[in-house]
């Protein structure tokens, strides 16, 4: 966006008015990106914080010839992701293990003194997100970038720097693998919720 | 066109962005294979809870906190400093005890009789400002005193009340008899018509007596 360039040019000649307003413009959406990616409020803010600031000490470096302001500021945003994900890949596997031996996913807050339709799309809105974790970090960006960020597949092929054939194929393989997650999770809930409402 | 054909091809398909020939092929294999059917209509279903999964807000405080952690507190700049410093003194009450102040403060060099024009030495004694003050308040009290009773509602009231004062309570059947009065005094019932007859009956003595002494004196003048 020429806006975004704008702001850009007034940030590197030292105007913090063009900084807030940048932050303002695009915080949301990164941080949207970071929580589909985590799953954790604290932790998505904390990650947004990490990659603004990133962005501020590295903005001398954008190039606009490379792209829009918006698509750098993805790629940054995936890319220290990226590197969280490998950073606490080990903390992962051993809170996966005890969700699995207690059989629980996830801890979410109850939801039973909302109205019933209220509780189904929150339902389903913790399902997605429960099950986008289970994917692997490429399928899940792709689908992220593309499903939830609404970014096309020539921009998603920037941000993750592949080419378009190969957004296209992780896209379709993170979907198929989502719906499967999905109906697995989908039939273990089940029962469970069954014998829950029997009881 | 295979299982593992359609699988490649599922999501290009539901984005509609298939050729034709593709598509028809698709379309075919879908009506023959259920277990295609259901991953397709699966991919579908997880799009449109994609679609349907709106943006989360984050926390407001985390664009101030990201603003700090980059440019830092913005150092106030001089004006706003001073805004900041007189703001709590820009309200209502501070105007009233304001005025309040300048109204008593003049009450007080009008009593201790200053004139702020030309000020000498002795006007700033505290003895002088209270001789002034003391001499004021005496005046205001005469003054007030004198247009009290200018009132002409105070006067009317009050020879009303000098009236009442000099009329009976008493009704006249219940006033003791008075001895009848002199010769040629009109008896009265009333004791300011007793009064009035020995007022007159005074008069009538002094006549007699200034009529006496005009005799006497004829007579040693003929003497």
């Amino acid at each position: 966006m020429d806006s975004d360039l704008e702001l850009v040019r007034r940030c590197l000649k030292g105007d913090d008015g063009a900084w807030a307003i940048l932050l303002q413009t695009h915080t949301r959406k990164i941080y949207n990106l970071c929580y589909r990616f985590t799953g954790r409020t604290a932790e998505s803010e904390d990650l947004t914080q990490e990659v603004f600031i990133k962005i501020f000490q590295t903005l001398k470096t954008f190039d606009v010839g490379q792209g829009t302001f918006a698509t750098w500021l993805n790629r940054v945003a995936r890319n220290h992701l990226v590197d969280h994900y490998r950073r606490t890949k080990k903390d992962r596997l051993t809170a996966s293990l005890d969700d699995e031996e207690s059989g629980v996913l996830e801890e979410k807050p109850s939801a039973e003194a909302a109205p019933s339709v209220h509780v189904e799309t929150r339902e389903l809105k913790e399902l997605l997100q429960r099950g986008l974790d289970k994917l692997s970090p490429d399928l899940r960006e792709a689908v992220v970038l593309r499903d939830l960020q609404d970014l096309d597949y020539a921009e998603v092929a920037q941000v993750l720097g592949v080419p378009e054939g190969t957004v296209k194929s992780r896209i379709n393989r993170g979907r198929l693998e989502l719906a499967r997650v999905l109906k697995r999770m989908e039939q273990v809930r089940g029962p469970a919720k069954a014998a829950g409402s029997e009881a | 066109m295979t299982h593992l054909e359609l699988e490649n091809h599922a999501s290009d398909y539901l984005e509609g962005q298939l050729e034709a020939v593709q598509r028809v092929a698709v379309e075919a294999h879908l009506r023959d294979c259920g277990a295609c059917r259901e991953l397709v209509g699966g991919l579908r279903r997880v799009m449109e809870l994609c679609r349907a999964a709106e943006n989360l807000e984050p926390a407001p405080w985390l664009v101030p906190k990201i603003l700090r952690a980059t440019v830092g507190e913005r150092k106030p700049t001089f004006r706003e400093r001073v805004s900041a410093f007189f703001r709590p003194t820009a309200q209502p009450r501070l105007a009233y005890a304001v005025a309040m102040a300048i109204f008593s403060l003049s009450v007080i060099i009008n009593a201790a009789g200053l004139n702020l024009r030309n000020v000498t030495v002795a006007d700033l004694n505290p003895r002088n400002w209270f001789y002034q003050a003391n001499r004021s308040g005496h005046l205001l009290y005469a003054r007030a005193e004198k247009f009290y009773y200018d009132l002409r509602v105070v006067y009317e009231i009050e020879s009303r009340f000098r009236q009442l004062r000099s009329e009976p309570s008493e009704p006249k059947q219940e006033a003791p008899r008075q001895e009848p009065a002199p010769a040629g005094s009109t008896e009265r019932d009333h004791p300011a018509g007793t009064q009035l007859a020995s007022v007159e009956g005074l008069m009538s003595a002094a006549t007699s007596l200034s009529a006496a002494s005009k005799m006497a004196s004829q007579r040693s003048n003929t003497q």
